[in-house]
């Protein structure tokens, strides 16, 4: 018998710092030993966590973490600095470039995984204390085709406008594009218990992805088919009439010029152009139309991160509302969010078209309304400036930006055709990198700033379901690390915008926006600290204290003038490359479950590199064969961007004709070297998910 | 800058969309646009005519383009109007109707018009196609196709090519005798060689339809109406109708007349212009390119494509190379695909295949170079995507051929655990492999709580614990261990019962929260709370401190909740005996309280139901009866049989030892409920031996003891305890039985899993033999417990502990 009657030690419960799903998690001990488990009381993961999860904290006193500033030499190399030091060379040269090329010279690049607060700041900061319109962040990398899909189709976007419950009690669900089991595993219990119950799961997908070997049917579609698959589901659901007309009548508008879109992809043409068989593309439409009662459709990254991302959306979500999904129990349309803030991290104005609330900044009602909270004159805010890699193309050149700010992203790894954009940062007169690693990003900063991490800091994050958590701190941040809210503070006081910054606390500045959300698309301003503990989560929007929040969207109507649904035009076009001659083979990218993101937290970590110690690229045993290839191989690939080097992994799982890579890492290793920067018309999404390549050996 | 002026004339597949095209590539800004369409309707997908012929397409729905859709686009159509000559000097073009209009790129996209063959009898004196006979071309042949089926009972389809036989099974799905007549030996001779070609011939026969092979069609029969068709060998066959679908040739009247070069179609060069007027430019089935016409549709809209890249300068050097054709029948129940040519030009040329005739599987492949030259796949819908894009594109073959012949990926396959490799991954929330899985087990842990653990295994999504737990079977060979939290007697608290009681009473802890507090680190698990009070209870006797949350609500307020929010009260009756002045009671007490049912209960008891919650208390004073227990983890009742009294049969007297066990162990807290019975004799009428604990008087005046039993969702008959010779001794052993249960028992252990985890052998050494030395401490236990009975109902229970303990919630509980 054991007993153990010494004082227990302290548990903070808070979240896990990587993806949208947002585990609840309790953590105790010491930063250097701290233990996480699972929080069983937190509603969404109920307890469960993934590797990545389990292991989180040994990020927290990693002997790589960055304990003081970095500051390059006129030797080249970056040597530990005062944070005096190292705040009068980004004062000196923020001054310099603005003083040379004007205010617009100065940028900001900021990232999905802040926190609301962090999100909200960046863009005050650029707007306010650099006046720049140059901001933009990841998540453009990430959700901003889903996003503009949604906007379009349903006036509002917030990932799922259901909680994750919901999937449980779903009939049929149509998963495009998502390997969630290892991109969000926790999740996985929902549609467990949704198989369970008798419902049916339907994955497309290029690979047979741990998710898709899940399926009751997967469509294993040509990469860049997306909206030709979805047009010949819709296809056959209006030729068995399958679909809800009066919910079509009643609820929404343009039917007909979807309808006549869909019209040409009968389905013997869609399996030629998707390469999934007929017979599948018929019962996989009988499935979800069948089910109307009680039917999803979720899509993720391979749908949306195309050039023609939201045209790909928008053709899942005309099916949605065809069969009369959205705004029914146990139904809809939603999106899985990728970055542990996806949601939170696009709607308070970091990004670079919008304002917090999700107001857009070339509103002048919403520029009336935000100027006001943050007391400048209208004025005095800079118009939208460029999308995430078009900022990014631009550094260093003429008439571009001379100076850049990056909080909370890798770009040399995450962005598209890194090789240029590690150029166009090298050309920049000055990178400053906040972040608690050395990541590659950092490598190339002039100044480089320790930062806090999750477990070291307090804020709000909002997950893929749009609820509200907050985010504990468990410890002191690691001596000589910062948070952004008190290196922005001090920045903005240097620059003599400090009145504009004066907080002394994340609940402060949530407070703010608060305000500054009020009214908007997504009204945060009856939420507070206290209110998210009470409950644990609040769904936005929230707009008055007695307001319970929305768990469930578009029960009565939709956010539009006309209070109805859109359908949109929605043809598939061909991919911005597709294989040819010389580059024959088709390259999609992703993740793998036991990495995250640029890897900058997940490489370090012992367990996690033992997992996924190096990128692999996945081949068919057909064209390994044909290439001589064998597994674990070394293989280098080729793109008209660059080359890369990965082990050769033989999956039977993949289509012959293509080639799947995560790109979670640098250098040599790096995914995104290859990848094609064609950007969609409407999100300026790159496109990640498509590119003609070859293998070199 | 002034508009162009783009006229195109036709508005099937081909000119509506390259008009579509030119609009999608901001043509609108660059031309005023003209179409002129033939037929009186917006632009439809011919594709879909022989899903309208065979009902799986709404008229309706084939609509590509309506006629508003040309409204919005600011494209002037011209529909039913037909085009009838070209000024090309004057760039203008002549209409039905007197139209003409100016061009400054002209289109011409005529499309083909069926081949007609020279049959007698085929016209009306009109010159068209005469009653009863159509051709397979326009939404309207469709249409006055079907309005004609009802009519008759036998079709004749002439011409068993791709679109005779979509005919053909469209007009047998709408209830006709179909006859296919084709000139050839075998069905589709252009894309199929004779071996497949019978083979589609026997599909379809299955399906219903006749075919009439190598026959040529010399004479349509009847006078008003079709009656039959008549060959050339002389042989007739009858029907009422009859579908030309012969082929096509290229419509070129417009072309002709205008003197453009025309061929079998218009002859166009690889900019897709004429090749005698650069501003005139031909795409679609009227277009002749390199000696090639194309009665498809993919190579159409690749012209169009092609054509629109130059015409709005988008791309002003693309040009057309010719297609490569392929297809797929769309004949329901029937996969064919075919692509390329049908035969190899030589013996250079590779030719695979394979094939079953008793599926009706039929593949072939011709490679040429490394490459699809040509394909048949037939009976196999699942090869087809992989092949025809592989013939799109081009490909370059894979070695093994065969690979193409079949499915890209089989469908999902069994996991079979000992033939996995140790790299699967098992888990993929935490990324762990068979491999570790099974170290894990080799390194000594043993069961599936101690395997989770050590390799985090299960601890995500929990969907791969199967997996685990049949891997942990393999590897251990048999040595498989209990998790140690399966003995906890709470989740909650990481200790087995004895443990716990040990620790309870050697820390003196009386309350649930201390036990929380001392044992589980603080941490409250509401999951455990009332099983801890129930072995706290049945330690600490009346020294308990009760804690109101520790209880469900039935506990709670001494009653058991039902469905709509009331409760229950069953007043305990020892025995199953009552008397008049209690059934009075009863009767008044169900009557003032508006009782929704009076049931006698399966426990020889009698239930009040309905009665709300601010009622109990004054109802129990009213009944003045003790309280039955009905609700709670707790000994309930003891049945009985009538006893010796009576029976002719009794052996011993079953209602007073039934009486004197109901009074000892009223009110007592069990790890689950507990039910009991005596019978008389074996005869069993009080159904002793399915209970927790039951009593048979047997032969000899002695009495058997049965426990573990069950009658309820599970059904088990008890072992036998034990066979002893006085009520006094079955009291005694009962107690201990009880007690030890009480001591040992899992919360929510019923005796039936009790009995069946620790043996009754074993139950035997303890009781009977006192092999562990605890008969003394549970015969004074258990008398603590019996000293402790009080009756809720009279005492603490009926006086509010809190002001709404018996105060009705707005909203009725469930559950």
């Amino acid at each position: 018998m054991t007993t153990q009657t010494q004082a227990p030690t302290k548990t903070t419960s808070t979240h896990c710092p990587y993806c949208a799903f947002q585990c609840g998690m309790n953590i105790s001990g010491e930063p250097s030993d701290a233990i996480v488990i699972g929080d069983e009381d937190f509603p969404v993961n109920k307890g469960a966590l993934c590797l990545k999860g389990w292991t989180s904290a040994e990020a927290l006193a990693h002997p790589e973490r960055l304990r003081a500033p970095l500051i390059r030499g006129s030797d080249g190399r970056l040597r530990a600095a005062s944070w005096e030091a190292a705040m009068d060379r980004i004062e000196e040269a923020i001054r310099d470039s603005q003083a040379k090329y004007g205010p617009e010279s100065v940028g900001m690049f900021g990232g999905g995984s802040l926190t609301n607060e962090k999100a909200y700041l960046m863009g005050k900061f650029a707007r306010v204390a650099l006046r720049t319109p140059n901001i933009d962040y990841n998540g453009r990398f990430c959700m901003s085709s889903a996003a503009a899909a949604s906007i379009r189709a349903f006036g509002i976007d917030r990932g799922l406008p259901f909680p994750v419950e919901d999937i449980a009690s779903a009939k049929t669900i149509l998963l495009v594009g998502s390997n969630t089991a290892e991109t969000m595993p926790p999740i996985m219990q929902y549609f467990g218990r949704q198989q369970d119950a008798g419902g049916r799961l339907i994955v497309a997908d290029p690979r047979l992805t741990p998710t898709a070997q899940r399926a009751d049917l997967h469509l294993q579609l040509t990469p860049g088919t997306d909206a030709a698959l979805a047009n010949g589901l819709f296809h056959v659901m209006i030729m068995e009439g399958l679909i809800d007309e009066d919910y079509i009548s009643e609820r929404t508008v343009d039917f007909e010029l979807a309808k006549a879109s869909a019209g040409s992809y009968w389905p013997d043409r869609v399996e030629r152009i998707t390469g999934v068989p007929e017979r599948q593309i018929v019962r996989a439409a009988r499935m979800l139309g069948e089910s109307r009662s009680s039917a999803m459709i979720l899509t993720a990254r391979g749908a949306e991160q195309q050039a023609q991302g939201v045209n790909n959306t928008l053709s899942y979500i005309n099916i949605a509302l065809a069969l009369g999904l959205v705004g029914k129990p146990n139904s809809g349309y939603g999106c899985l969010t990728g970055q542990g803030n996806g949601q939170g991290g696009r709607e308070h104005g970091q990004k670079s078209d919008q304002l917090p609330g999700y107001r857009l900044l070339a509103d002048p009602d919403a520029r009336r309304h935000v100027s006001g909270v943050w007391g400048v004159a209208e004025s005095e805010l800079p118009m939208p400036g460029p999308s995430a890699y078009e900022l990014l193309d631009a550094l260093g050149q003429e008439g571009g930006i001379r100076s850049l700010m990056v909080f909370g992203s890798n770009v040399v790894v995450s962005a598209p055709n890194v090789v240029n954009v590690e150029a166009k940062l090298r050309s920049l007169d000055f990178l400053v990198v906040g972040d608690f690693f050395l990541s590659e990003t950092a490598e190339l900063a002039d100044v480089v700033l320790p930062t806090a991490q999750w477990a070291e800091e307090e804020g709000t994050m909002t997950n893929l379901e749009g609820r509200v958590i907050l985010r504990r701190r468990a410890f002191d941040p690691a001596s000589g690390a910062r948070d952004e809210m008190e290196i922005l503070r001090e920045l903005a006081q240097r620059l003599g915008r400090g009145r504009y910054f004066d907080f002394e606390s994340p609940e402060e500045v949530f407070d703010e926006l608060r305000r500054a959300s009020a009214g908007g698309p997504a009204d945060y301003s009856g939420i507070s600290y206290e209110k998210i503990e009470k409950s644990g989560g609040v769904f936005w929007p929230c707009p008055e204290e007695s307001h319970p929040g929305t768990p469930r969207m578009f029960v009565n109507g939709f956010p539009t003038p006309d209070g109805r649904a859109r359908f949109h035009t929605t043809g598939h076009s061909l991919s911005a490359e597709m294989p040819d001659t010389e580059y024959p083979l088709f390259l999609t990218t992703g993740r793998v479950m036991a990495q995250y993101q640029s890897g900058t937290q997940t490489r370090r970590i012992g367990e996690l590199s033992r997992v996924a110690p190096n990128p692999q690229a996945e081949i068919h045993p057909s064209t390994a064969r044909s290439y001589g290839l064998e597994e674990g191989a070394r293989v280098e690939l080729a793109t008209r961007r660059g080359s890369a080097e990965f082990e050769v992994r033989i999956s039977p799982g993949i289509r012959h004709d293509t080639v799947f890579v995560p790109f979670h890492w640098g250098g040599r290793q790096a995914a995104n070297r290859l990848t094609n920067p064609a950007l969609d018309p409407i999100s300026r999404m790159p496109e990640f998910k498509v590119c003609a390549v070859r293998i070199v050996n | 800058m002034e508009k162009q002026k783009l006229v195109v004339i036709g508005n099937g597949m081909a000119g509506a969309r390259l008009v579509e095209e030119v609009l999608n590539r901001g043509g609108g800004e660059q031309f005023d646009i003209s179409v002129f369409g033939e037929e009186p309707h917006g632009n439809y997908n011919r594709i879909l005519l022989s899903g309208v012929l065979s009902g799986t397409h709404d008229q309706d729905d084939i609509y590509i383009n309506p006629l508003e859709w040309y409204e919005r686009n600011n494209v002037k159509l011209y529909a039913g109007v037909r085009a009838i000559g070209i000024d090309r000097r004057g760039k203008t073009v002549y209409a039905a109707g007197g139209h003409l209009v100016p061009y400054d790129k002209l289109v011409i996209a005529t499309g083909s018009v069926p081949f007609i063959p020279p049959i007698d009898g085929l016209h009306d004196n009109d010159g068209g196609l005469r009653d009863g006979v159509y051709a397979f071309r326009t939404l309207d042949d469709c249409t006055n196709m079907i309005g004609r089926t009802d009519d008759v009972k036998d079709a004749v389809v002439i011409g068993g090519g791709l679109l005779g036989l979509e005919a053909a099974r469209g007009l047998l799905t709408r209830g006709l005798n179909v006859h296919v007549v084709h000139l050839a030996a075998y069905l589709m001779e252009t894309q199929l060689d004779s071996q497949s070609g019978d083979l589609l011939r026997e599909t379809l026969e299955q399906m219903g339809v006749t075919f009439h092979l190598e026959k040529l069609t010399t004479e349509i029969l009847g006078e008003d109406r079709v009656t039959g068709v008549r060959f050339k060998d002389g042989t007739e066959i009858e029907c009422g109708m009859v579908v030309i679908s012969a082929g096509i040739k290229p419509n070129v009247d417009v072309a002709k007349i205008s003197g453009l070069n025309v061929r079998r179609g218009i002859l166009v060069n690889d900019d897709l212009s004429c090749r005698n007027d650069s501003d005139i430019f031909a795409i679609g089935e009227c277009a002749e390119h390199r000696d090639v016409t194309y009665g498809l549709v993919a190579p159409l809209w690749e012209q169009a494509s092609i054509l629109a890249d130059r015409l709005t300068e988008r791309n002003p050097g693309a040009r057309y190379f010719g297609s490569r054709v392929s297809t797929k029948l769309k004949v329901m129940g029937v996969e064919l695909a075919v692509a390329g040519v049908k035969e190899p030009r030589d013996e250079q040329d590779e030719v695979v295949t394979y094939v079953e005739p008793g599926r009706g599987i039929y593949k072939k492949l011709i490679v040429r170079d490394g490459h699809i030259a040509g394909a048949i796949l037939l009976g196999d819908g699942m090869s087809a995507p992989r092949l025809l894009q592989a013939f799109d594109r081009d490909e370059a073959l894979p070695e093994i051929r065969a690979e193409m012949l079949f499915p890209l990926s089989p469908e999902s396959v069994g996991t079979d655990i000992e033939s996995l490799p140790d790299t699967t991954q098992v888990c993929n929330c935490n990324g762990v492999t068979k491999g570790q899985i099974v170290e894990a087990v080799n390194g000594g842990h043993r069961s599936f709580k101690a395997v989770c653990d050590a390799t985090r295994a299960g601890t995500g999504c929990g969907s791969c614990k199967p997996q685990v737990q049949a891997i942990l079977e393999f590897a251990a060979d048999g040595l498989v261990a209990e998790d140690p939290s399966a003995n906890y007697y709470v989740p909650g608290v990481p200790m087995s019962k004895p443990e716990l009681a040990e620790a309870v009473r050697s820390l003196e802890l009386k309350s649930v929260s201390s036990v929380f507090e001392t044992l589980a680190d603080g941490r409250e698990d509401a999951g455990s709370k009332v099983g801890l009070a129930s072995l706290l209870k049945t330690v600490w006797g009346s020294e308990y401190e009760d804690e109101r949350d520790a209880r469900f609500i039935n506990d709670r307020v001494h009653a058991n909740i039902q469905r709509d929010g009331t409760f229950s009260v069953v007043p305990r009756m020892y025995g199953g005996i009552t008397t008049p002045d209690e059934l009075r009671r009863i009767a008044d007490v169900a009557e003032k309280y508006q009782a929704g049912m009076v049931k006698i209960t399966g426990g020889q008891r009698i239930d009040i139901l309905g009665i709300p919650k601010e009622h109990l208390p004054d109802v129990w004073r009213e009944l003045d009866m003790p309280s039955g227990h009905a609700y709670t983890k707790a000994f309930r009742t003891c049945k009985t049989c009538v006893g010796t009294d009576f029976c002719r049969y009794g052996l011993g007297d079953s209602t007073t030892l039934g009486i004197d066990i109901e009074k000892r162990f009223q009110g007592m807290e069990m790890p689950h409920k507990v039910k009991m019975a005596v019978s008389g004799c074996p005869r069993n009428c009080a159904e002793a031996t399915v209970k927790d604990v039951g009593v048979v008087a047997v032969e000899g005046s002695k009495w058997e003891i049965y426990v573990g039993g069950a009658a309820g969702a599970n059904v088990r008959k008890g072992d036998v305890l034990c066979v002893v010779d006085s009520p006094k001794d079955v009291i005694k052993y009962m107690g201990r039985f009880i007690q030890y249960y009480r001591e040992n028992a899992k919360y929510l252990e019923r005796t039936y899993g009790f009995v069946e985890r620790i043996g009754v052998e074993r139950l035997r050494q303890i009781i009977m033999d006192d092999s562990d030395g605890v008969a003394d401490g549970l015969e004074a236990d258990i008398q603590a417990s019996v000293d402790a009975y009080f009756d809720p109902w009279k005492e603490e229970g009926a006086k509010p502990v809190h002001e709404n303990q018996f105060v009705s919630s707005p909203v009725a509980v469930s559950g």
